[in-house]
């Protein structure tokens, strides 16, 4: 059986987390490559039912961080 | 609640200066959902379905909205709100709007009476009749008659 590719859905906000995941590229860190990620003004832009459509869609996993 | 499991949704704060901190976040994330699988939609169809149109309702849409201003100010009727009354109403209102999108897609997908959407979706009948009712008001189903005794309903 295939390995398992698991599809991680991250809404990412621009002032926090993702600079903090830039910094990670840029400071050359490794980490899985397991997310799709999705800029957001704020974590607060986040509606739930973006959430709801995404495991819809078949994703496996939904990370929201602010 | 609509059984796909809570530890596939993560919340966590991370801040621009903390590449490390992203990192560990990322994996533990991805740990976890390695560790639970593969989420099946297909399976789970009828109960995001529900959530969806929970979510997008109006009911919990305008008391998110209101909650600031009923849990300060209070509410029309001038009746004072703490924050923590306030919540437990908005889950139970949460739960009673799924419960009732939840009979709907059961119906759509087929089951007409109530023994057969309380099979369907794991409610126990008395809810799922009780539900119905609050339905039927709504307009959202339709009684279509009896059939050997028991109540059929349809979709609008």
């Amino acid at each position: 059986m295939a390995e398992f590719d698991p599809k991680i859905v991250a809404f990412l906000c621009n002032w926090c987390a993702y600079a903090g995941a830039d910094l990670a590229g840029v400071s050359r860190f490794q980490y899985p490559a397991d997310l799709r990620t999705v800029r957001v003004m704020c974590s607060g832009r986040v509606d739930p039912l973006f959430i709801t459509r995404a495991f819809k869609q078949g994703c496996d996993g939904v990370l929201v961080a602010g | 609640m609509s059984g796909i499991g809570a530890d596939r949704l993560h919340l966590a704060w991370v801040s621009s200066a903390e590449a490390q901190r992203f990192v560990e976040v990322v994996t533990d994330v991805s740990a976890s959902i390695h560790e639970q699988g593969k989420l099946d939609p297909d399976r789970f169809s009828l109960q995001l379905a529900a959530a969806e149109d929970t979510l997008s309702g109006e009911p919990l849409r305008w008391m998110v909205g209101k909650e600031v201003q009923i849990t300060t100010k209070g509410d029309v009727y001038g009746r004072q709100w703490d924050e923590a009354s306030y919540e437990s109403i908005m889950d139970r209102t949460l739960e009673k709007e799924y419960h009732k999108n939840l009979i709907v897609q059961a119906i759509k997908d087929g089951c007409q009476m109530p023994r057969d959407i309380s099979a369907r979706i794991g409610l126990d009948l008395q809810r799922v009749s009780f539900l119905l009712t609050d339905l039927e008001k709504a307009r959202q189903v339709e009684f279509k008659g009896m059939e050997a005794c028991k109540p059929v309903f349809a979709a609008l």
